[in-house]
């Protein structure tokens, strides 16, 4: 049994999940509110509640996705950072400067990792001592090419350490290595990236302690935990204590694997989720969720944290009704619930309640408000409705169109980079959220799309966080001529021949990935690591052959373990 | 964070599936650092910077400017229509107004391809730069142009393509031609009959550094194109005047190269040769994008860059002073079209003019024999004919109406066409461009 739990900004939604040969089915569900100062109370309550249903020692897997970092980071609630650069030429790193321990050391490494110049020991030995003056316990070290050659990276972490290993130490609490997060290239989203972790860091392992405390009271020390991060997959707690700033904006990711889990998605598709607010855009290529090429931003900063491209737009069942000159307009904003719950302002719901396509709470409220509201503006009040309905449809419709068009004009690759130069041409649309049954034909009419609102939709975001899959992905270097093979996300560094060729580096990217996802206990099929990018360039010294250039990526996709069985 | 100053466009075709041959310096590793660099320094994230994917040059584009024999396909691979629709998509983001300029770093390069195309110049096919432009006219009107071409190479394909186009400056500043490829490029080259002074070289000696190069910029550059007020300013940006550029003998850094673009501004820069593919490229490009973008470049170095150990001599200093003295006149000045058929210069007779030239194609290995005529017009830019065969094909005929042709020149051209056709003269290949009326043809095929 598969429980999920997310924690959105006003409720926390928990699941049980059952899966057998037909699928998954959910067995027991609940919402409590969520309290943005105790968390764990949320987790706590919703669990009790679910525990209280179900036979507690089936389950064998707790899937988890909180706001908990994005909120320290929101509120500014995140703790003092040293962060140590290695630069070398380029653009000027102060740019980057994300907090007010920063300090660049000279040195440099160039494209290929080679060390152009050494690290300078004494600039070094001066930025931790200022550090530790200001009484900073942890470190983000960084250099620039670090992915190729992590060299200077690993000095700085010794320095700051104090020691020769990983080990803990007395110097500092914790250390964040640029290279660690990903062989991708971009100094300043690494040092971003690198900046958010350590913040985060001690936050998120005192709420992974608390979380694992109350699991074994519960008797449920034994489950497999798992956080949900943005990109629509998953880490092990374990892993995540040294990644928290992975598991920032997974909520949306959530959403998106509701879907998943609800649906079959083989083609193009628009997910639309609707919710209160807001509407979140989400566009699959070839069944498979869109990811945001770069990674996400934080504030102001782009980091390389991977997420699904999810586009939020001000529309939802509780945006106002406004007449802006002869047109009807909804949203952006939220004035209040709809009228027929209590509310103050004239509300799409209300106008959806009028039409009769769906009644929420007090549908005569809603009659009322629509009428009072036409009457002020002298126009009939089915034409208010109509034309309220119509202008939110064709709003969704527009951003959509924006953002596809957006997403096939500028290389923002796909999940796979197997897709670059793909257009994306959606064939279909999914609707989830509140008014998602009630829109439907009004979206319908302006896509003229296959338009799907799935069964279930309303805990769609639980059950897609207990359904999603462990998620990992790695970059492989070569450089024959160095004869060095590097991966910079498991610090993996291997000496291989002249000979080493672009199928080797295929077959060892997929044998370090699997070997890796079993060393964190998660059991993977060879064939769901795929191969995304793979290249191999000849390196040329004046007219010979040098050797080869070789970069290979490898990933598991994000998907569900088992989708909904279909009812009977 | 940061904010360019200027918008930019940065279209990236690296062609990493094409090559000449596997050891050739025009290579597929060619752009690969240059990718990293720019990636790694985070230059997509800066706001105002934005990279897009090139469009692809169709045939009439290229048909546009080339006589292309025996037709485009036979002398353009996929890769050179995508290099020049990356041209043609950096133009597009200038004009639609979306960017304020835009870098095409786009290969295969094209500044030695000429008007009447057998084969492949100096890793050249097609003309990027001229099938960009040409586009611009045909869709937003008959702009005035200027080219700067920085290439360490005299852009002779490029000079070629415009030797008759008053409203086309090309400025090529390059290594002397007695010391390097392709052996052209010299004061003397003014531009044809009906362009005098539109042409013009700026031949600089072997060691040149930043200090011969920005001089001859600043003195020589920056006051013909104040004088001749274009609507773009065109960056044919060559980056092989780099000091370790392996085929050049020049002394330029990364930093000269921010500085000249800086004080250049163009609207478009193209990317042609450069071929220090690790230890120059990544660091030049950045320079260039930065400079483009208005954003500091200060901290841009090469890993073995000392400036001490690459200034230029007080000899080649001297050298570049006295040409900075002279050649502003020849744009201002130009001394009246002289002639003559032995200096390759053409001579007129009536009112046609005529010029005959040898070329070789260094990169295919073809010889190319060709005649080429204008016919001098007071209403029009005057019809244009070119006779040529070469190594690889009969003689076949080239003919162009221009853009503004007059009624008569525009029936002069469909008159030599139909003539050859008709006639025969033992053309194997006729083709008709047609500005005037945007009609491409071609016959015999």
């Amino acid at each position: 049994m598969l429980l999920g739990i997310d924690v959105g900004g006003t409720h926390t939604d928990a699941v049980a999940v059952k899966v057998d040969q037909d699928g998954a089915r959910v067995i027991a569900s609940c919402k409590v509110p969520t309290r943005h100062h105790d968390l764990m109370w949320s987790i706590d309550t919703a669990l009790d509640a679910i525990l209280e249903q179900v036979d507690r020692n089936q389950v064998s897997q707790l899937n988890l996705s909180t706001t908990l970092s994005t909120n320290a980071i929101v509120e500014g609630k995140i703790e003092d950072v040293g962060v140590l650069v290695s630069a070398g030429p380029g653009i000027d790193p102060h740019n980057f400067m994300p907090c007010r321990d920063f300090h660049v050391i000279d040195g440099s490494v160039d494209h290929r990792g080679n060390e152009i110049r050494a690290l300078s020991r004494e600039q070094l030995d001066q930025a931790l001592a200022s550090c530790r003056k200001n009484g900073v316990r942890v470190f983000a070290v960084v250099g620039k090419f670090s992915t190729r050659n992590p060299r200077h990276e690993n000095a700085m972490r010794r320095a700051a350490c104090a020691c020769d290993d990983d080990a803990r130490c007395e110097a500092a609490d914790f250390v964040t290595s640029g290279h660690q997060l990903g062989g991708a290239l971009n100094f300043p989203r690494r040092i971003a990236t690198a900046y958010f972790n350590c913040a985060v860091w001690r936050l998120f392992n005192e709420f992974a302690d608390a979380g694992e405390a109350s699991l074994r009271e519960k008797g449920l020390g034994d489950v497999t935990v798992n956080i949900l991060k943005a990109d629509g997959g998953t880490m092990p707690l374990s892993q995540s204590r040294t990644l928290p700033v992975q598991s920032i904006f997974s909520g949306p990711a959530a959403s998106v694997m509701g879907i998943v889990a609800l649906t079959d998605i083989f083609h193009d598709s628009v997910i639309l989720d609707i919710g209160g607010t807001t509407t979140d855009i989400a566009v699959f290529a070839d069944g498979a969720p869109l990811i945001e090429r770069d990674g996400i931003h934080i504030g102001s900063h782009p980091t390389s944290v991977n997420a699904l491209k999810v586009r939020s737009i001000g529309l939802g069942g509780d945006s106002a009704v406004s007449i802006i000159g002869d047109e009807v307009a909804v949203g952006p904003n939220r004035l209040g619930p709809p009228v027929s719950l209590g509310g103050e302002r004239l509300t799409l719901t209300d106008c959806l309640n009028f039409q009769g396509a769906c009644e929420v709470g007090d549908t005569a409220a809603s009659k009322q408000a629509v009428e009072r509201f036409a009457e002020a503006h002298t126009m009939p009040a089915d034409a208010l409705a109509d034309r309220a309905v119509e202008y939110a449809a064709r709003k969704i419709h527009d951003e959509t169109r924006a953002l596809v068009d957006e997403i096939n004009s500028k290389p923002v690759y796909t999940i796979h980079e197997l897709l670059e130069g793909k257009r994306v041409v959606p064939r279909k649309l999914y609707l989830m959220g509140g008014p998602a049954q009630a829109l439907r034909d009004p979206v319908f009419h302006q896509f003229k799309l296959s338009t799907e609102v799935p069964p279930n939709y309303g805990v769609a975001n639980a059950v897609g966080a207990a359904l999603t899959r462990t998620t990992w992905e790695l970059e492989l270097f070569a450089d024959t001529q160095r004869h060095v093979l590097f991966i910079p996300s498991l610090s993996y560094r291997e000496n291989v021949p002249s000979g080493y060729d672009l199928d080797a580096a295929r077959e060892d990217a997929v044998n370090q990935l699997v070997m890796q996802l079993d060393s964190l206990g998660v059991r993977l099929n060879a064939e769901d690591a795929k191969i995304t990018h793979a290249s191999s360039f000849n390196m040329i010294d004046g007219y010979e052959r040098a050797g080869r250039n070789i970069r290979v990526k490898c990933q598991v996709r994000p998907g569900v373990s088992a989708t909904l069985a279909k009812e009977a | 964070m940061l904010k360019a100053e200027t918008s930019l466009g940065i279209i990236f075709f690296p062609a990493f599936d094409w090559a000449i041959s596997p050891t050739h310096p025009e290579r597929e590793e060619r752009l690969l650092y240059t990718q990293d660099q720019l990636r790694e320094e985070g230059i997509f994230d800066i706001e105002g910077i934005g990279e897009y994917k090139p469009d692809v040059a169709s045939v009439e584009d290229v048909e546009r400017v080339h006589f292309c024999f025996p037709d485009v396909d036979a002398v353009a691979t996929r890769s050179h229509m995508i290099s020049a629709g990356g041209a043609m998509k950096a133009a597009e983001l200038v004009m639609s107004g979306e960017r304020r300029r835009a870098f095409a770093m786009t290969r295969p390069p094209g500044h030695h391809a000429m008007k009447v195309v057998h084969g492949s110049r100096g890793f050249c096919n097609i003309n990027i730069e001229a099938v960009m432009i040409e586009s611009i006219r045909e869709k937003y009107g008959h702009k005035r142009i200027a080219i700067v071409d920085t290439d360490c190479h005299h852009g002779d394909g490029t000079q070629d393509i415009y030797w008759h186009d008053p409203d086309t400056l090309f400025i090529s500043l390059h290594q002397d031609g007695r010391t390097l490829y392709p052996g052209t490029g010299f004061p003397q080259d003014m531009g044809g009959p009906t362009a005098l002074g539109r042409t013009l070289n700026i031949p600089l000696p072997p060691n040149t550094s930043d200090e011969g190069f920005l001089m001859a910029v600043e003195r020589v550059v920056l006051p013909i194109l104040k004088d001749f007020k274009p609507d773009l300013v065109i960056n044919s940006a060559g980056q092989d005047n780099h000091f370790t550029d392996p085929i050049t003998n020049m002394n330029f850094s990364a930093q000269g190269y921010a500085a000249m673009n800086e004080m250049l501004a163009p609207d478009i820069a193209v990317l042609e040769g450069g071929y220090s593919i690790q230890g120059a490229l990544p660091y030049v490009n950045l320079g260039i994008c930065l400079a483009m973008a208005g954003l500091d470049y200060s901290h841009v170095r090469e890993p073995n860059y000392e400036p001490e150990r690459i200034r230029q001599d007080q000899r080649t200093t001297d050298y570049i002073n006295k040409l900075c003295d002279v050649l502003p006149e020849l744009y201002f000045n130009p001394p009246p079209f002289q002639g003559g058929d032995r200096d390759g210069q053409g001579v007129i007779s009536g009112d046609v003019f005529t010029r005959r030239k040898n070329i070789y194609y260094d990169t295919d290995g073809i010889s190319e024999n060709q005649q080429e005529t204008l016919h001098l017009c007071d209403q029009c830019r005057g019809v244009y004919k070119v006779e040529t065969s070469s190594s690889s094909n009969p003689l076949s005929l080239g003919v162009e109406i221009p853009w503004n042709a007059c009624p008569h020149c525009r029936e002069l051209g469909h008159r030599l066409v139909e003539e050859a056709q008709l006639k025969g003269g033992g053309y194997r290949y006729i083709q008709l461009i047609n500005r005037k009326d945007r009609e491409y043809l071609r016959y015999g095929f």
